[in-house]
Parts: C-alpha cells; structure tokens; sequence
C-alpha cells in the first residue's frame, strides 16, 4: 500500500513541469512504435483476419458459384465433429508423446556427452550432431522420401526386407523418424550451451566430494538443466503441433493420409477444397490447442519443480 | 535438270508447310494500337520460346510467364488470389478436373463473351464438353489432352511368348504367364494406386461417369458400374501378384520400368515423353505403343483421358478480351501447337494440330523412344475414342484424395473393392453436402 502512493509522489518530484512529464510517456512508444506497427501488421491482424475469416460459411444455390455468408460459430460446431479432424489431433498426439521424450532424451544425452568430453572430437561432433538442423525440411523430407523407397531404401538392400516405410502404418513413425533427425542436434546445442554457462566452481565443488562422471552428470548437471529442458518441451510441443512440410513432401510418393496432422488437414481444407471460413476455424483452434497444452505443460513443470 | 527438280519439290514442301501455317483458323482482331501486357501462369516447359512467335504477330500485346510449378503448386496460388480479389494472372493453365473447382469460386470469366464459342469446331469434339459443360458458359480454351492407350516393353514381351493383348481378358492372361514365367520377377502391368484419374480414365474407356450435372444439382456416381468391373478386374491381379502397385513418376517406377521388371502400363498421351525423359538410355526403342485393351473383343477403340489442361481467363483479368485471343492462339495456330510439342509434349487439344507433321516426326523423342513407332498415330485414333459426355464436379480434388484412402484399404485387404468404391461415393458425397453442394 505504502509503496504504490510512493511512486505518484517522487515521479512528480522527479518531473516538475507536466509538460515533460507527458513527453517522457511519449518516449518509450516512440521506440516501441516500429515494433508495434510491425507485430499490429504482421501478427495482430492477420490473427484477426483469421478469426474473421472463420465466422464465414458458403452458402450455395443451384450450381452458380457459393457466396460467402455470416454462418457464427457454424465453423466451430463443424469442427467438433469431424472426425477426421479429431483424428488428426489424435495422431499428432501419439506422435508427440512417442517423439519429444524419444528427441530429448537422446538431445540430453549427447549433450552430456560433449559436455564431459572436452577437445576437437567435440568440436567436430558438435557440428555434426548439428548439421541436419541446417537442412531445410522440405529438402529433408525428399532426401528421405528417397531413403523411404521401397524397392531402392538403403535400408531394404542391407536388412534383406521389403519394409515400405511410407505405407499407412509406418508413415507417422517414418516421419517421427526425419523429425528427430532434424531436431534432435538443435535441442542438443541449446542444452549444450546451457552447460557451458554453469559456474565451472560447482563442478570443482562436486569433484572435491568425490563425484563421480556419472554421479556429476546425475546430481549437479542434469538439475541445472531442468530450465532448458523445460524450454525445450515447450518449443517441441510447439513445434510438433506444427508439422507440416515432412508429410506435405512425402504424399506424392505414397498415400499419406490427409489428416496425418492437423496442419495438412487444414491446409487442403483451404488449399485444395477452398473452404477459407473452415480452415481459418481450424487454425484458430489449433493455436488454442497448443496454448492449452504448453500452458498444462508448464504447470506441470512448475509444480513437480516445487515438489 | 535434277537440280531444278529438287528446288520443284523443294518449293513445293515449303509451300504445303506454308498451307498448314496458313490453315489457322481467323483469330480475333486485336485492337490496334492498344498496348497490354498479359499475365500468364502455367507449367509448360519452353513456353517463353512459344510466347516469342506470338509477339512477332501481335507486337502491341505483351506476355509475362510465370511458372509456379505443376497442378497443385499453381492451384493453391491461383485459389488464394481469387479468394483475396487481386493478385490473380489474365491467363492459367488449369487441368480438365478441377476446372469445375475454379468455375466454382466465380474466378473464371466466360470466354463466350468474348467469342470463344465460334472456335468449338476447331477441337477434338469430347475437349470442348470439358471446358463447356452445360454448353453455355465458356470457362476455358482446351490445350493439350491426355487419351489413354497402352505402352509395353516390346522385347519383354517376345520373351515370355506373350502377343500384344487386344483384350483385357487376353491382358489378364498374358500377366498371369509373364509372372510364372519369370518366377513373379517380371510383372507384365502396374496399377497406380493413388492417381484416381488414372483409374477413372480407365473406367472413362468404358462409359463409366462420375459426375454429372442434373438440372440445379449434380449427381455423383462414384462407384458406378464401369468403375466396379474395372477396380475388380485390377484388384483380381494385385492378389495374385501378376500386376505391381509401384507409385507412379517414382525412381522406384522408373528403375522397374527400365529394368523390365514392369513391361506394360496405361499411360496418357503425355506419358510417352515422361518415359523417354526418366528412362533416357535405359531401355530406349524397346518400348512400344497400342490401343487400350477392349473389353469385347473387335469392338471400335474406346478410350478415356488422364489430365490434359486448359487456359482460363480470370475475372480479375483488366484485357479478357487480348487474354481470350492468345489462349486461342496459343492452343489453336500451327507455330504454337508444334512449339509446344516439341518443348513440352503437349497432345494437342487442336483437331488439326493432330494431323502437324512435328507430332508424327518419328524421328525424335518420345516417337524415337518407342523405336521410331509414330505414337502420335496411335494416340490420335485414341482421341477420337474418348467418350464426349464425361464430367468433373466442383468437389473433385477432395474425390481424387479421398480415393487413395480407400484403395489404400483395398490393398491391405480390409476393403473389397465393391466396398472400398462404395466408401469413395459416400465419403466423398457427405463431404460434398458439408460444403453445400446440391449432390445425390
């Protein structure tokens, strides 16, 4: 209470005349201004838009061209029961309960790894881990669809079998599988670097107490690591409810389902049956799914870091 | 003496090259003096060099090309920028199918308007009921088509013993013995099991229909008879291993090609220039063409189409009236028909273009391909086998995907292919009603 009066008091006494006073609220808007017009043009409004966008139905008479109506939140309805849709939400599920612990896990690993072994095989193994980050996806996933081919896949001549990884039970784990490839290196550098800004002190402090790799590794690392990790989810979930390009690649060279994640499914309800008022529905509620599931995320993570 | 000959006939062959230049229908005047600038979209290769020639006869009129890539690259930019009112070309290159899907946003301008209507007879006849379905409205001018007939590696099939089937019931036979002959190595046919034009061309040679428009609605038949005798008849094959299921236009399809290992296929009359380009040395004049099997033997050649495209104008365009001119002349006068075949291996849409003497060079590629066989014949007397009534629907891309999941369930077994048309009709229906078309 005491506090908040305070500060009217000495801004006034700090700023005499009201003139100056109102030029020095003036400022910082001054140098947020390109910034906001920027996030307002380029963020605020097309949100906007899409939410706009989304309230809209076609309505059709005869076989002339639809004809864009008001249709509320008709939009909304329908996407609660699509099945196709849920599904896609289901897939993308599965695929990041399997993938990001799989992706994080072998990201923490490695990061240790590089982090406990000092000199130029880390340096080169650093970059290596990273390399697959630095490849755009769409080239990824042909690389890939390529590696995916039944009859010429590496992977067939050397096993001796005739696995179609693009077929419609393997597509979502050969997908999982390019996914991890990729990202599995940029995770790794973030946690790396994490480890880099720990005081080396504390690590003098365990190894006086007799810890061993393992136990500094365990007990002193993987604590301190517990922010990035954290981070880390968050851009992953983020990330996965995003996929797109990988299965987008590979359906030319196979049948991948239309809903494989929720994304595709939205882009062909737009792209391909020009259903704008649909697919903006659809992205609304996707972005909404994945704050309600980083938002859950973070809870969770905040309250297993109190317990 | 024989030199003055030689210059006779000499003089003589230009001047009926000249006659086939000068058979060009009349084109619309363009207005004098007015100059435009036209802006087209398409994905035929070389066309800048085809676009050339028509700046040397129309010098007020200027073209700007952008290629975005085939089919659906250019569809969804085209989607978008009808949607969003600006930004759309004069002209774009739109396949038969999905026509009806661009019709449908109100994007495209009524060529008729602008006398588009008084060139119909210049085309194969079926081309025209493609871009003038109701036989009014004018949404496009045809380009290139995509007749059916068969190609086949000529010396796989003199090693197993195997005549060229002029019956699918001597197609079924012959791919039953070229797999036991072989050991299940060699498969005499392939079935492209996510391209449902494919499969509709197929079902097309039959007089199966898929859609049709019936008085204010439409009615889809999805899993009509044609279609049920056709998909059975493939699926009989799949499970006993005579024919594969290699994806089409994949490396994997090409290596089986050019191997032998796939003798024979269906393609369209753009196909036989792909063959030549993926397979180059590999296999080159060993490959042959035919008609399409019949399903009564000595019947009249019946066909159907896969792709082909059209130009469109659209309503955003600020000069239809230029724009109209130079989709005619791009797919009706000689110059443009034999540029872009030669650049492209477009099959021209043109009743005349047909007869050009580039497309029965025999010579070059594809014809060189198929051991200097005049494919061009072969597929031309398909053309004329195309069934004129067929018709797309508005809702045909969410159709052509909505197939490759139920195959999918057919070849895995969990779908008899009665079954699996059935689910491609009523999938695709209620999703048509979701989008509120009036369709039974």
């Amino acid at each position: 209470m005491t506090a908040n009066t305070a500060v009217p008091v000495t801004a006034q006494a700090a700023s005499p005349r009201p003139k100056s006073r109102r030029a020095g609220r003036a400022t910082p808007w001054f140098f947020l201004a390109p910034f906001l017009a920027a996030f307002v043009a380029f963020f605020i409004a097309p949100v906007g838009y899409a939410v706009y966008l989304s309230l809209f139905i076609k309505k059709r008479v005869g076989v002339g061209p639809a004809r864009e109506v008001f249709g509320g939140l008709s939009n909304y309805v329908r996407a609660f029961q699509d099945s196709d849709f849920l599904q896609s939400l289901a897939h993308i599920l599965l695929f990041g309960v399997v993938q990001i612990p799989l992706m994080l896990l072998l990201a923490t690993a490695m990061a240790l790894i590089l982090d406990a072994a000092k000199g130029s095989a880390s340096k080169f193994f650093r970059t290596a881990f990273y390399l697959p980050y630095t490849v755009p996806s769409v080239i990824a996933g042909l690389l890939w669809g390529y590696l995916y081919s039944k009859n010429l896949s590496p992977f067939n001549q050397i096993s001796g079998l005739k696995t179609d990884f693009l077929s419609s039970q393997l597509i979502l784990f050969s997908i999982g599988n390019i996914v991890t490839w990729t990202w599995t290196g940029y995770n790794m550098i973030t946690l790396y670097a994490a480890l880099q800004n720990v005081p080396t002190d504390i690590y003098e402090a365990a190894r006086i107490d007799g810890a061993s790799n393992w136990q500094l590794a365990r007990y002193v690392k993987l604590p301190l690591l517990r922010p990035t990790l954290t981070l880390t989810t968050i851009f992953s979930i983020i990330g996965t409810m995003q996929i797109f390009s990988e299965p987008f690649v590979l359906r030319p060279l196979g049948y991948v389902p239309d809903n494989i994640t929720p994304n595709t499914y939205l882009y062909l309800t737009v792209a391909r049956d020009s259903n704008f008022g649909y697919g903006a529905a659809l992205a609304v509620l996707l972005a909404v799914f994945t704050l309600l599931l980083s938002g859950f995320f973070l809870r969770f993570a905040a309250e297993e870091g109190n317990t | 003496m024989k030199k003055a000959a030689l210059y006779v006939t000499l003089a003589l062959g230009l001047s009926a090259l000249s006659v086939s230049y000068a058979a060009d229908p009349a084109f619309p005047k363009a207005e004098a003096g007015k100059k435009v600038t036209l802006e087209v979209w398409s994905w035929v290769p070389g066309l800048d060099k085809t676009v050339a020639s028509f700046t040397k006869a129309y010098p007020d009129i200027n073209i700007k090309i952008l290629n975005l890539g085939g089919g659906p690259a250019t569809y969804t930019k085209l989607q978008t920028a009808l949607k969003a009112g600006s930004g759309a070309p004069d002209v774009a290159q739109i396949e038969y199918g999905f026509l009806p899907s661009f019709a449908d946003t109100g994007g495209l301008a009524d060529l008729s308007k602008y006398g588009a209507g008084d060139y119909k007879k210049y085309f194969v006849p079926w081309t025209w009921g493609q871009v003038s379905p109701e036989g009014k409205a004018v949404y496009a001018i045809p380009q290139d088509t995509g007749p059916f007939a068969m190609v086949y590696r000529s010396d796989v099939l003199t090693k197993y013993g195997v005549t060229v089937p002029k019956t699918w019931a001597q197609y079924a036979s012959a791919a039953s013995a070229v797999n036991q002959k072989s050991a299940g190595k060699v498969k005499l046919g392939n079935f492209y099991a996510t391209f449902a034009p494919w499969f509709m061309a197929l079902a097309w040679a039959d007089g199966g229909q898929f859609f049709k428009r019936d008085g204010d609605g439409w009615v889809q038949t999805l899993n009509n008879a044609s279609a049920k005798k056709v998909l059975n008849y493939w699926n009989d094959m799949i499970k006993k291993g005579d024919v594969s299921t290699i994806g089409a236009f994949s490396a994997d399809y090409w290596n089986a090609t050019g191997a032998g290992t796939v003798a024979s296929n269906f393609e369209a009359a753009w196909g036989p220039g792909g063959y030549a380009g993926s397979m180059k040395d590999k296999s080159a004049g060993l490959w042959r063409a035919a008609a399409l099997p019949q399903w009564t033997a000595g019947s009249a050649i019946k066909s159907g189409n896969w792709g082909g495209s059209s130009n469109v104008v659209t309503t955003q365009s600020k000069n239809p009236k230029e724009a109209t001119l130079f989709a005619l002349w791009l797919n009706l006068s000689g110059t443009a028909i034999t540029e872009n075949w030669n650049n492209g291996g477009l099959f021209p849409a043109s009743s005349a273009g047909l007869g050009l003497p580039a497309l029965n060079d025999t010579s070059k590629n594809p014809s060189k391909f198929f051991g200097g066989q005049n494919i061009s014949a072969v597929y031309a007397q398909a053309s004329k086998g195309v069934n004129v009534n067929f018709q797309w629907a508005p809702w045909f891309p969410f159709a052509n995907d909505n197939y490759n999941k139920q195959i999918d369930l057919m070849i895995k077994g969990k779908l008899t292919p009665d079954q699996a048309l059935d689910a491609w009709q009523a999938e695709t229906l209620a999703n048509a009603k979701k989008e509120g078309y009036t369709v039974r």
